[in-house]
This record gives C-alpha cells, sequence and structure tokens, in this order.
C-alpha cells in the first residue's frame, strides 16, 4: 500500500485528539474561543475584503480536532464574528445585503468543511484503529508462529509433511534430529516410502495411498535412519485438508518406538522362556493363592490349567509337607529372600508323590514391597531315580564282589589243601584266577545278566592255545544265566587243564571237541541243554586214582549249579564228559 | 550273646547254594573234624534236621533261591530245634542282633570258616 505522506503536526493533533475524547462543552469552548481569537485577528491586522476566509483554517481544523457538530457550531460562530465585524449600525440590518448573502454563503461552505473535516477525522480515527488492530493481529500470529515452530522444534516425534505423492516437502528439526539428517536438503523432495524396506515399505505405500483418499492410516515398521542407525517406528500418517476439503497434503508422524519395542522385546523372550520352560514356574499372591503356572507346572502336578486360580501353595504338597511349607519356607523367603531345598509335591489328580528341588523368591511391587511368592521348580524324579538306581547298583557291585571273593576264598582254599606242593599250587591257583577273570569280563559286558557261552567258551580256553586248531568248539547261540557262568568257566578251564597234561592236547596230535546244543524235548518245559566235551588222538587214558578239585569242580559243582547229570568217562579212545541239564537252569534265552 | 549249654555234637549243616563255596566249606569242617551235611536251600535244609536230630549247628547264607531264605531258616530252626546255634551269612545285607534269632552269629561274606570253629569251640568251654 501506498503511503500518503501526511503533517506529522495535524497528524499527532488527530491522535491526541482522538486518544483524549473531549466532551462536546469543553469543545464548544475552545471552538468559541478560537473563533474570537481568528475574529479579533482579522479585525486588528486584516483589513479585509473578504471577511471569513481567515475563518476558514480555523473552521477546518476545529472540525478536524473536535468533530462535526463543534465544526458546525464553528461555521456558524464564524459568519457571526465576522458579521459584527464588518457590520455597521448605518445599515438597517447591521449588514449589507451581498454581505449578510456572503455571510449565508460561508456559513453553507465552512459548514461543509467541517462535515468534510469531520468525515476526515472518522476516517483518520479508523485508519488508526484499523492499524492498531492489524498490529495487534500481526503480533498475535507472530507469537503463535514462534509457538507452533517452538512445539516442532521440541517434539523428538519426526514430523514431515508429504505432497500427495509422497515426497518430503518438510521436516520438523526435532525429526531431523531422531533421523539423523545433517541436511535436510538432502532429503527434500525424496519419497518418503523409500526409506522403508520390505513390510514397511508396503505399509507406507498404504498409508499414503490411505491419506490421499481423506483416511488417516499408522503402523509399526522398521527403517534405517539416514544414518544408518536401525530403528523401530510407530507411524501415523493423515491427510491435510485444503480449503476444498480435499487432502492437499499429508502429515507424517514418526515415533522412535525403539526402545520400548526392544523392552517389548525382551519381556516377551522372557514371557516365552517362561512359558516353555520344562520346570515348574509359578506365582502365588501373599495369601498363597496361585495366579500363575506355566504348562510345565500344570502338567507336572496334573492340574487344569483353568483351575489355576482356584488353588493354593499349600495344595500342591501332603500335609506336611504343606505345614512346613507355611511354617519354615515362606517365613524364610520372607526373611531372607529366598528358600530352596527339596520337597515334595502332589498330583492333583493321583495323589502320587512328587520329588521336587523347590526354589521359591519373593515378588515385589515398583516400591519394593513383598506382594507375593514366586517359584522355579524342578522335577526330581528323575533325579531320584537316579540315585536309587545308583544305590542299588553300588549295593548290588558289592554283592557281587563279596560274592566273587567268597568263590576265589573257596577255590583258593581247596587248590591249597589238594596240592602236592606250594609251587603247583600257586600255578593251579594263578590259572584258575585267570579263568574266573575271563569269566566275569564275560559278565561284566552283559552287566552281569547274562554270558554268551561262545564267548564264554573262547575266553576260558584261549590261556590253553591250539583254539580252532586242536580245540574244535561248536553249538548255537546260548545266552548263559549268571549263576552257571563262573563254575562252568572253571569247568572248561579244568578240562583243558587236565586235556594239557594227561589228555588229548599232552602230545602233539590230540584233538578236543566241544559242542553243546539244545534239545527241545517233547514235554514242554523239557528243553535240555546239553554240552559235550570228547577228547580224541591222545595217550591212552588211565583213570586217575585220586580225584582232585579238578574233576570234583568239574562234575559236583556242574551238577549242583545246573540241576544237571554230569559225568566225566574215561574212555581208551580219549576223555568224555557230558553235561545234561535243563535249559531253563543253563540259559536265559535260547534261539 | 553266646549260650553256655555244651555241645555234644560236633556236627554242623553247611546251607549255601552256591556250589564252590558250599565245597569249600564242606571240605573244611570235615578236615576240622566235623559230621558235616549240606543244603542247597532252606527245604532241604529242613529234611536233613528232621533226620538228623544229633545236628547243634546251621552255617546258613541268607540269600537262597526257594521258598525260604537264610533268614526265615533260621528263624524256623530257632523254633523249632532251639538248642541249635546259627551262624547267617550274607554278602548283601549287614544284620544286627535285633534281625536275628537268639543265640545266632553274624558273619558276613567272605569269612573265615575258623572263626566259626572257634567259636563253636569257645561256647563248649
Amino acid at each position: 500500500m501506498t503511503n500518503i505522506e501526511t503533517s506529522p503536526f495535524v497528524d499527532r493533533l488527530l491522535a491526541w485528539s482522538l486518544r483524549h475524547s473531549i466532551r462536546p462543552l469543553t469543545g464548544n469552548v475552545i471552538a468559541t474561543v478560537a473563533i474570537i481569537m481568528v475574529g479579533l485577528i482579522r479585525a486588528l491586522f486584516v483589513a479585509s475584503i473578504v471577511p471569513w476566509l481567515l475563518f476558514i483554517p480555523a473552521v477546518l481544523l476545529i472540525a478536524l480536532v473536535l468533530g462535526r457538530a463543534t465544526g458546525i457550531y464553528a461555521s456558524i460562530l464564524a459568519a457571526i464574528v465576522a458579521g459584527l465585524s464588518i457590520g455597521h449600525a448605518s445599515e438597517p440590518l447591521w449588514l449589507t445585503l451581498p454581505q449578510w448573502t456572503g455571510s449565508i454563503v460561508f456559513v453553507a461552505v465552512a459548514s461543509g468543511i467541517a462535515i468534510l473535516a469531520a468525515e476526515l477525522r472518522a476516517a483518520f480515527a479508523r485508519a488508526t484503529r484499523l492499524a492498531n488492530e492489524k498490529e495487534a493481529a500481526s503480533l498475535q500470529l507472530a507469537e503463535r508462529e514462534a509457538f507452533l515452530s517452538s512445539v516442532l522444534a521440541s517434539s523428538t516425534d519426526c514430523i514431515k509433511v508429504l505432497d500427495l505423492d509422497g515426497r518430503i516437502t518438510f521436516m520438523s528439526e526435532g525429526g531431523q534430529k531422531v533421523m539423523e539428517v545433517s541436511d535436510f536438503n538432502e532429503i527434500a523432495g525424496c519419497l518418503w516410502p523409500d526409506f522403508w524396506q520390505d513390510k514397511g515399505n508396503v505399509d507406507a505405500r498404504a498409508a499414503i495411498a490411505a491419506a490421499k483418499a481423506g483416511e488417516s492410516h499408522s503402523f509399526t515398521g522398521r527403517a534405517e535412519t539416514i544414518a544408518g542407525t536401525p530403528k523401530w517406528w510407530h507411524v501415523a500418517v493423515s491427510p491435510v485438508l485444503g480449503r476444498d476439503g480435499m487432502p492437499e497434503r499429508i502429515l507424517s508422524v514418526s515415533r522412535d518406538i525403539t526402545a520400548s519395542r526392544e523392552h517389548e522385546e525382551e519381556r516377551g523372550q522372557l514371557v516365552r522362556i517362561v512359558e516353555n520352560s520344562a520346570d515348574f514356574i509359578g506365582i502365588a499372591r501373599l495369601d498363597g493363592s496361585v495366579f500363575f503356572l506355566n504348562d510345565a507346572a500344570c502338567q507336572l502336578v496334573g492340574l487344569d490349567p483353568g483351575a489355576i486360580n482356584s488353588v493354593m501353595i499349600t495344595d500342591f504338597f501332603p500335609p506336611a509337607e504343606a505345614e512346613a511349607v507355611l511354617m519354615e519356607v515362606l517365613p524364610t523367603v520372607t526373611r531372607d529372600g529366598s528358600w530352596s531345598g527339596e520337597r515334595m509335591f502332589r498330583h492333583f489328580q493321583t495323589g502320587e508323590l512328587i520329588p521336587v528341588f523347590y526354589t521359591v523368591f519373593p515378588v515385589t511391587d515398583y516400591d519394593g514391597t513383598l506382594i507375593g511368592y514366586g517359584t522355579v521348580t524342578r522335577d526330581f524324579r528323575e533325579r531320584r531315580r537316579a540315585e536309587e538306581q545308583q544305590v542299588l547298583l553300588n549295593h548290588e557291585l558289592s554283592h557281587r564282589l563279596k560274592n566273587v571273593l567268597s568263590v576265589v576264598q573257596s577255590v583258593a582254599a581247596q587248590t591249597l589243601r589238594q596240592a602236592d606242593n606250594l609251587h603247583d599250587a600257586g600255578e593251579a591257583l594263578s590259572a584258575r584266577l585267570v579263568a574266573l577273570g575271563e569269566a566275569t569280563n564275560v559278565l561284566t559286558a552283559q552287566s552281569w545278566a547274562s554270558a554268551d557261552l561262545a564267548e564264554l567258551t573262547a575266553r576260558a580256553l584261549a590261556p590253553h592255545g591250539g583254539l580252532g586248531d586242536r580245540i574244535h568248539a561248536e553249538g548255537p547261540p546260548v545266552t548263559l544265566k549268571p549263576e552257571v557262568t563262573l563254575a562252568l568257566a572253571l569247568a572248561l578251564h579244568e578240562l583243558a587243564t587236565n586235556a594239557a597234561k594227561y589228555g588229548a592236547l599232552s602230545n602233539a596230535t590230540g584233538q578236543v571237541w566241544l559242542s553243546w546244543s539244545i534239545d527241545e524235548g517233547t514235554e514242554p518245559g523239557g528243553s535240555r541243554f546239553l554240552l559235550n566235551w570228547r577228547e580224541t588222538g591222545g595217550p591212552q587214558v588211565v583213570p586217575p586214582t585220586r580225584r582232585g578239585f579238578g574233576s570234583m569242580m568239574i562234575e559236583r559243582s556242574l551238577r549242583s549249579y545246573f540241576k544237571a547229570t554230569a559225568q566225566i568217562e574215561y574212555l581208551e579212545s580219549g576223555l568224555v564228559f557230558c553235561l545234561d541239564a535243563p535249559l531253563g537252569e543253563a540259559a536265559m534265552v535260547s534261539k | 550273646m553266646g549260650q553256655s549249654k555244651p555241645i555234644n555234637s560236633r556236627s554242623i549243616l553247611v546251607v549255601e547254594d552256591e556250589a564252590l563255596i558250599r565245597f569249600n566249606l564242606i571240605n573244611y569242617f570235615e578236615n576240622a573234624g566235623f559230621t558235616v551235611y549240606d543244603a542247597e536251600n532252606a527245604d532241604g535244609a529242613i529234611s536233613i534236621l528232621d533226620a538228623n536230630s544229633s545236628i547243634r549247628v546251621v552255617l546258613t547264607d541268607i540269600q537262597m533261591p526257594g521258598s525260604m531264605d537264610g533268614l526265615r531258616l533260621a528263624h524256623h530252626i530257632r523254633n523249632r530245634f532251639p538248642p541249635t546255634i546259627l551262624f547267617i551269612t550274607s554278602g548283601v545285607i549287614s544284620l544286627s542282633e535285633r534281625d536275628m534269632p537268639a543265640d545266632s552269629f553274624f558273619l558276613p561274606k567272605p569269612f573265615n570258616p575258623r572263626s566259626v570253629v572257634r567259636t563253636i569251640d569257645g561256647l563248649r568251654g
């Protein structure tokens, strides 16, 4: 707007008169004084031909400063003053006719000027008011703008304005900080969805499309900042409507939720760990009522997951244990912060006692007040079983060891008792202990539950040499009972020893034929185990005159162990030993 | 623990299912001058005792197959043949005086048969 130059004096005078509203009476007094003064000046100094002229500026000024009514009043007063000063008593009407005409014209003109000046005054007043209002408004606007931009700048959200194609046209200062933008010009005009990968990209495009259609849309996604820091964002995209109510631009507000998301993920992981734990995990209130149990817990004690909220801590224990938990465990947790030890749970359905390793810890709220008890409890059944098994095994081992020692004691005692001299006794005892050792090896391989006959035979006869060459062993697979194994091993050892001393193995050509078989028999349970030791090609057999430990061992002990007939025959062609036992006494399984 | 009644008959019954051990005990007690009877199980032992009233000493293993184990056999003998001296052996369990019939001696396996003879001789006093 072009500024029209105004007189600063008139401006100030006008402004002053507008600021100080002058009462009409005061205005009229001022006007009267001014007009009279102008009249005096005119009368004294201006011998004018046109007496009213000098009043015009005064009327103008008065109307301008004091308003229309006072202006008109001044005009009339000026005409009177002028008339008084130019009139003459000689005239019948004081003034001449032209003077009267001039006076009337003057009043009309001056009133017009006064009205015009008053209008000017009003216009000035309006203009001043408008200017003031405008100034106030623009001040307000500036304040508002400063406020808004400080809000935008201080927001940690990334506030962006996009065009309808999704190009970035604005990004808040705080937004540039969280997006790690060093120079906004680098990203101005870039397509916003391009900052998102994979699902985020799809979501961003969908949000733009929705905003374009006038709808708001929000999503959560992962995107890297400009500097490449991966972050999680919650994004709200909404249309900015134009005057016509149609989407004109798009507002996108992204909030960095990385921290809470990580916290959530951590929490989620913890929850998954708790839920999937194979351990019993539970939480109860201070009054003992349970409010959380994981699946493993429900399973361990046979509790329907729907019934979790209706059970108490003490329901998990048999009465005596429950008493101990109330009197000892929970007070200890409250006092010391934890309790752990072995306890017995009771199965809700079967009542079965379940040995557990029970650990209880306090559950507190944010300010540390105890609000309940938590437990991580381990099923100790397997461990107890293993421990019991261990005890059993130790016991069993001790038993077997003592039994073997007793057998060794017996073999040693008899060997010594029957030997001709100490040297022979030592030799014989050594060899017998080796045979016993081999037999225990075979038994140990099967956890002392059984022994493979072929294996036992091979081991018992191996020390005598010629196995497969001069000693021929054959028979179907037979699994011997452990009770007979030591005795049979010793018997085979004695037979081989005897053969080496006096029989088929004492010369260069003799042969030993060891065979065994199973005779199914005709009656049920009538199967027989048959073992046959036959020597051929040895020196002529001379039946012994004294029956030593060897033959006693062979015949009598096998009869006892196998409930068998056991017989040594000293045939001329060679020694023959036959064992005929009920299969059930000899073998575990026969194939 | 012991009883002071003299033992007139030097005869012993050995009840042991493990033949290798039984034979050694038979052999040992025979050499020590005993008349030795032997059985593989409790039933055999009872038959022998019924038939031989002179037997005053019984040595029995606890773990044996059959209807009765050695401990029950010992109680049976104490009731039925009160003066009999009982030696009870086991490689599995250890017995206290409470678990055994009166006038019984427990021998953990393996044991020295000489201690049996010494105990008998002591009682004979």
